[in-house]
Order: structure tokens, then C-alpha cells, then sequence
């Protein structure tokens, strides 16, 4: 160890210390894909402060933040700037970064909603107390209130505003401060503005009645303001920490330990990190499975409700796979481990879910223009208004610039997109679709044509046995021979011998012996051989409608096998088919099966027998016809028809779906999910038009009532307020 | 009225006190987990910190 050269070992660390919230998509040597959780965002406009401050280091090649959950993900070079640069630099402009594994990110969340509960309450306590001495001002009849008395109850709001100035009003000037340093223009900037103006112009009132500001104090206005604005945050901030938590849940199922199997029959307790695939390990009733694995002993009740979504139980024996995360509820289980650390599906959902979270929605960059425009706008038009004032009625200019700058602060616009995207994203995971690509909830709502692949995507990857006779009939009993079909298959690995033991324990056999291509035979406790395997090696005159057969010399059993549809295929078709979409079969299998499960479904356009070629080809047509597709396939055979699919759905199981290019996964393998999907895309445009349509209107309203001097400062706060907290809940109705 | 001339100032003061002592609650992480204050009565001695 000694001899390593300090580099190499500095540099092997900081690849371990990388390794939980890192990807190399392009190898280890290539650019490292990290995630961060940002502290000390607030506001659509500091995402670009963030990325244009970390674009300018070195080894930087894109980073990509997103406001609404305040996630950073950032396409870097280790090899040519250190972890603690970025993080340095993050800090020079004001932000604290940590790398997105749970722990210290849930810390940091902690203390940042302590801090906002803490400014909220400081805000919202004053408030209320200085409205008190408010009152008197306001109900009182002209000469009851001495003057000395009045200029008491002022002093006494002014003394309980500046609590409120210097410490909850914080966020919103050193946010400003860093929007103004890096010229941009967000929300922070007229906010700060306006509180300082009517901060000042109170003031100045109180302690100079006869001077230029005039003598009106608006203490309680600019504390209900400020406590408005932080309420308005504190329920974004809590939004955002359910859906961090979200992510944590399904990162933070993995237990800390697992039992490891030697072959002696001896165990160990290993981190899940040194499991290797091929190793066998002891799952306990209640622990949760540290890898995907296929379980080699035992049987059991499983929770895949992190996967599925769905919280019954699922029933697992010998051959079937579990996932790393899901829950082992009773029985002792020996699985032998497929799949570890990052290529389990767990970790592939997380990655997923963490990329499509960082991912600033397009149009919500727009809408970022649109607000810096708007926001330089609205501080020219305050300016003119309050010079046109001050021209025609000196003592009312400030009050009627305040009023504009409060009345126009673009929250409302900035937050409408992503507040209505993450909370619909949420709303589908929890039904079993997860969106890679916050962009597809717009194409979605386009689609007007779905195409399903058969196998795998309507159909289950397995077979089940249709049909099972006896040729000749010699009083042979088929059930009989059904169930010793079943042992014997319970003993081979042949997908179709699996499909038939179905789950059901191997029976005492002997001699067991497969056949490479043939099947497998093996002698009963008589010691007569039975083969299960082709028709055509286990009897002389195969029926011709066999695919596999179960005999013994001339006592034959005939097996037919074919794929059964998901649960929910046929009512997930007619869903499609009620909210007027086409439903297309597009499958390269033997057209006979094809046609036989688009009637099953009642899909009258199918098409089988496909070639990847001709899949491309016919979704090709459809969309030069102007169909807008949304194809729906495992993701595996058909991934270039995929790639050419408007919108692209895989059906999510196994390593696949971490690296698939698909838009959504369909985790729960529930097809319902995907006309709920439709749906709710549909109506999460709605919300964000009415988000859209409410703030464009409020703006229209309001700004001319300010500038004509009809608006308070505290009918303006408490407008804006309510616009920020309108967009807000309005997007949550999508939660339901 | 006079008294007012002393009750004005005093609950200023007193809002502040308030103030202050709801921050020190916050501070301290009592209001983190508060399911769990309330839980808490069912839980051994121990077992409740």
C-alpha cells in the first residue's frame, strides 16, 4: 500500500467516495453523471446562478438544476476538477451542495425546514401582533387617538417589524443580492425591492412625519406580506421534501447486511456492497432482499410494494426472481444473487427517478425567460409610476410604487410549470409508471395512438398450459399425469418446464437426466422412465397440436401451451379504446397467436409476424400520417421501434430498464396504469393552463389598479400571496 | 389611559420574550417529530428519547 503513488490514491478514493451518487454512463474512463441536493434555492432564477457558476470551472461539461426539488445533476470530469472545487464554488455563490446519498441530505433538510419554520413563525407571530397596534389607527374616530398614543403603537410596530426585516425577510435579500450579482432577474429582486422601499418609506414616516416620505406607515402590510411570502414557501418546501423522501424510500430499502451462504454450509454477514452475482444468500423472514436474485430454496410471501406500488403480498418459490429492496415477509428464503449495487432494479429506478427529477422542464426555462423579462419590466414600470406621481401627488408616489412592485412579483408564473409536473410525476409513480423525462407528461398529452408489443408487454413472459388430453384414451387419468408432469418439470430449468411446474415442489424422481434440446426424463419410485420434453422424443405419433408431451411407452400426456394475458390487458384496451385512442397489436410473433390474443383483448388492428424492420417501418406510416404514437414494448427486442415512438414506455423488470432509453417504466407491469397515465397528462395541462391563465390574469388586473393608485400595499401582498399559494394548490389537486 | 403609555411597551417586550422562547423550542429540534412526542407516552423509559 505504502508504495502508491499519493495521486493514485487520492484519486481511487474520490472514485469510492463518488461511487453512491455517481454513473459513468460512458465508462470509468469517460465523464462522471453526479447528483447533488442543493440547499438555499428558492426561486426559479437561482438554478441558473448554480449552473452558470459551476460551467466555469474546469472538467464541467453540463450541469443541470432543478428548482422545484432543488436537485443539481452535473456531467463532470474527475479527472480534471476535485469534488471540493465544486463544492467550494457552489459556496462562493451562496448555495451549499451534498452529494445526493440519504443521509446528509435528509440532515440538510432537516435544518432547512427548522429555518423556514422558524422565519415563518418570526413573520407570521409579529405580524399578527403588530396588526394589534395597528388597529387603534384604523377604528379609531378623528381626535380619540392622541397623538403621542399614536406615535407609541407605531413605535411599538416598528420595534416588532425589525425582527421581521432583519432576519425572516433574509432569504429574499440575499437571494436578490445573488440574482443582481449574476444578472439575472428573478422573483427575489422586486420582492426585496418592495420591502425595502416600504421598509424605508415607514421609517422614514414615523421619525420624520413632515418630510418627503410622507406620514403613512405600512408596518402591518409589509409583516403580513413577508409572512405571506414565507407561507407560500414553507408549503413548497414541504412538496419538495415529500418527494426527496420519496426517492429515499425506494434508495433506503436495502438492508445494511446480508447472510452470505459458503458452500461448507457455513454463513457470514457481509455490507450488501461485497456481495458478488452467482453467491448465494439466507433471507430471513422480515429482512428485506439485499440483491436481485432468483430464489433457489424455500418459498414465501413477498412486499414488492417499492417496485409495484401494490402492498398485497406477492407469492415466491423456488425459480422465481426477487428484487434487491422488496421485502421477505415469511419463510426462509436462499436466493442466489443475480444482480448487485447499481445494476439492481431498485438502483436503476432510483437513478431514473433522480435523473428525471433534475431535469428542468423545457418550457420551464421558458418561463424563466419570460419572468427575467417580465421582472426588468415591472421595475420600470414601478419607477414611472412612482416619478408620475411624484409629479402629480408627491405623498402618494411611494405608496404606488410599493403597490406595483408587490402587486407583479412573477411567482406565481415561475412556479405554475414545475409545481404542476412534479406533483403529477409523483402521482404516477405511486400508480407503477415512472417518468425518466418530465417532458413526456407534454407529449403524452398528444398521443393518440398506442401500440402495444405481445409478448412480454400484453402478455405475461411466461407461458401457462392451455390444455392437456391423452391420445387413445385407455382410461388414462390426464389429471393424474398432469400432476406428475408438474413434479418432473419442478426438477428442469427449460422456461417451458418452469412454466408448467408453475410453482408446484419436484416429486421423488431418480435417475433424473436432461436432454439437451430434447427435455428431461427421469424413473418414479417404480423404477419406470418417463420423459417430459418434445412431443415428437416422448411418443412415437406426436398430436400435432402438442408442444409438450409427458409419457411413458405408450401412456402419453399432451401439453399445449400458450401465453396468458396480463390481468388487466383486456380492461386496459377497452380504456384506451373509450378515450377514443387507436389500440395497435405490432408483434413479431406467428400471426395465429397474434390473432388469437387481439381477439382475447378485442384489438381489431394487429399485425404479426413483424420483423424489427417492418415494426419500424409500419410506426413510420402511422406517424407520417399523423398519428402521434405511444409504444409501449419490454424494451429489450424492440428498443430501435421504441427509439422511433413519440412517446416510449418499457415494461420495467431486470437490469434492462436502468440503461433503456425509454421515456416512462412501467414498474408495476399493471397496464391500467398507462390510460390513468393518458389522463392525467391531460389534466396536468389543464392545471398548468389555469396555473398560466390565473397569474397571466391576476397581473392583468392588478397592475393597472396599482398604477392608478386604487391598490394598498396590503391589498397588493395579499393578492400575490394568494397567487403563489393558488398555483401551488392548485397543481396538488393532481395528487389525487 | 395612562397605563397604556406602560402596557404598549410592555407587550412589545413580552412579543419578543414569546418570540424568543418559541425560537429556542425550534432550535433545540422540538418540533421535528411531533408524532413522535405524542407516541411517546407509550413507550418504555427508555426508549422514549
Amino acid at each position: 500500500m505504502s508504495a502508491t503513488p499519493p495521486s493514485l490514491r487520492a484519486a481511487d478514493a474520490d472514485a469510492r467516495l463518488l461511487a453512491p451518487f455517481t454513473a459513468w454512463p460512458d465508462g470509468p474512463a469517460g465523464a462522471a453523471l453526479s447528483q447533488f441536493q442543493v440547499a438555499g434555492m428558492h426561486c426559479a432564477a437561482c438554478s441558473g446562478i448554480i449552473e452558470a457558476a459551476l460551467l466555469k470551472l474546469p472538467g464541467v461539461e453540463a450541469a443541470s438544476v432543478n428548482a422545484a426539488s432543488a436537485r443539481l445533476a452535473l456531467r463532470w470530469q474527475p479527472s480534471r476538477v476535485a469534488l471540493a472545487d465544486l463544492l467550494a464554488a457552489l459556496q462562493a455563490v451562496g448555495y451549499r451542495a451534498t452529494p445526493d446519498v440519504a443521509a446528509p441530505a435528509r440532515e440538510m433538510r432537516r435544518l432547512e425546514s427548522r429555518q423556514a419554520l422558524w422565519r415563518l413563525f418570526v413573520a407570521g407571530f409579529l405580524m399578527m401582533q403588530v396588526m394589534m397596534l395597528a388597529t387603534p389607527a384604523y377604528v379609531a374616530a378623528p381626535g380619540e387617538l392622541s397623538p403621542d398614543l399614536d406615535q407609541l403603537l407605531r413605535l411599538g410596530s416598528w420595534v416588532m417589524t425589525l425582527p421581521v426585516m432583519a432576519f425572516s425577510a433574509g432569504p429574499f435579500f440575499s437571494g436578490a443580492w445573488r440574482q443582481l450579482r449574476a444578472r439575472r432577474l428573478g422573483m427575489d429582486v422586486p420582492v426585496a425591492i418592495g420591502i425595502a422601499v416600504t421598509f424605508v418609506a415607514s421609517t422614514g414616516a414615523l421619525f420624520d412625519p413632515a418630510g418627503p416620505l410622507g406620514h403613512e406607515v405600512y408596518f402591518d402590510s409589509l409583516t403580513m406580506f413577508i409572512a405571506l411570502l414565507l407561507l407560500a414557501r414553507w408549503f413548497e418546501l414541504g412538496a419538495r421534501h415529500r418527494a426527496a423522501e420519496a426517492l429515499e424510500a425506494v434508495a433506503g430499502a436495502l438492508p445494511a447486511a446480508a447472510e452470505r451462504l459458503h458452500d461448507d454450509g457455513s454463513s457470514e454477514r457481509v455490507p450488501p456492497e461485497a456481495l458478488r452475482p452467482g453467491e448465494r444468500i439466507r433471507v430471513a423472514a422480515g429482512e428485506a432482499f439485499a440483491a436481485d436474485g432468483r430464489i433457489v430454496e424455500g418459498q414465501g410471501w413477498v412486499n414488492e410494494a417499492l417496485l409495484t406500488g401494490e402492498s398485497a403480498p406477492v407469492a415466491k418459490a423456488a425459480g422465481d426472481e426477487v428484487v434487491a429492496g422488496s421485502l421477505n415477509l415469511d419463510g426462509v428464503l436462499v436466493v442466489t444473487v443475480q444482480r448487485v449495487g447499481a445494476d439492481t432494479t431498485a438502483q436503476g429506478i432510483v437513478r431514473l427517478m433522480q435523473q428525471a427529477q433534475s431535469q428542468r422542464p423545457l418550457a420551464g426555462g421558458m418561463l424563466d425567460r419570460v419572468a427575467a423579462g417580465f421582472t426588468a419590466s415591472v421595475l420600470l414600470l414601478a419607477l414611472a409610476a412612482g416619478l408620475a406621481w411624484w409629479w402629480m401627488e408627491p405623498s402618494r408616489a411611494v405608496a404606488v410604487a410599493v403597490a406595483v412592485l408587490i402587486v407583479t412579483c412573477p411567482c406565481a408564473l415561475t412556479l405554475a410549470a414545475p409545481a404542476a409536473w412534479l406533483t403529477a410525476s409523483g402521482a404516477l409513480a405511486r400508480r407503477g409508471l415512472l417518468l425518466a423525462d418530465l417532458s413526456a407528461l407534454e407529449r403524452l398529452c398528444t398521443v393518440d395512438t398506442v401500440v402495444f408489443d405481445k409478448t412480454g408487454t400484453l402478455s405475461e413472459d411466461r407461458l401457462r398450459l392451455r390444455r392437456h388430453w391423452v391420445q387413445g384414451a385407455e382410461g388414462a387419468d390426464a389429471d393424474g399425469l398432469l400432476a406428475a408432469a408438474r413434479s418432473l418439470a419442478g426438477l428442469s430449468r427449460h422456461p417451458h418446464a418452469q412454466a408448467l411446474a408453475d410453482g408446484s415442489g419436484a416429486g421423488a424422481w431418480t435417475a433424473v437426466r436432461e436432454v439437451a434440446g430434447r427435455g428431461v426424463e427421469a424413473r418414479d419410485a417404480d423404477g419406470r422412465l418417463w420423459r417430459l420434453g418434445a412431443p415428437a422424443w416422448v411418443g412415437e405419433r406426436p398430436d400435432v397440436q402438442a408442444r409438450l408431451a409427458f409419457g411413458s411407452g405408450d401412456c402419453v400426456l399432451w401439453l399445449d401451451l400458450a401465453e396468458a394475458p396480463r390481468a388487466d390487458a383486456a380492461e386496459a384496451v377497452a380504456a384506451l379504446y373509450g378515450q377514443g385512442r387507436r389500440v395497435r397489436l405490432l408483434s413479431g410473433d406467428q400471426p395465429a397467436a397474434v390473432a388469437r390474443m387481439a381477439a382475447q383483448l378485442g384489438i381489431d388492428d394487429w399485425r404479426g409476424g413483424a420483423t424489427p424492420e417492418s415494426k419500424l417501418a409500419a410506426l413510420r406510416d402511422w406517424q407520417s400520417r399523423g398519428e402521434r404514437v405511444l409504444m409501449v414494448g419490454d424494451g429489450i427486442n424492440d428498443a430501435p421501434v421504441l427509439a422511433a415512438a413519440d412517446v416510449r414506455v418499457a415494461m420495467g423488470q431486470g437490469a434492462m430498464l436502468a440503461r433503456s432509453a425509454a421515456d416512462a417504466l412501467l414498474v408495476s407491469n399493471r397496464l391500467m396504469a398507462l390510460p390513468q397515465a393518458l389522463a392525467l397528462a391531460q389534466k396536468t395541462r389543464r392545471v398548468l393552463r389555469q396555473n398560466l391563465a390565473w397569474a397571466a390574469l391576476y397581473n392583468l388586473a392588478c397592475v393597472p389598479l396599482a398604477l392608478a393608485g386604487w391598490l394598498p400595499p396590503l391589498a397588493a401582498g395579499l393578492g400575490m400571496a394568494s397567487s403563489s399559494l393558488f398555483v401551488v394548490l392548485n397543481a396538488q389537486r393532481l395528487n389525487r | 389611559m395612562d397605563i397604556l403609555y406602560l402596557l404598549i411597551p410592555f407587550s412589545v417586550v413580552l412579543v419578543l420574550l414569546i418570540v424568543a422562547v418559541f425560537g429556542w423550542a425550534v432550535n433545540s429540534g422540538q418540533l421535528e417529530d411531533l408524532a413522535r412526542e405524542g407516541e411517546r407516552i407509550l413507550l418504555d423509559e427508555d426508549q422514549g428519547t
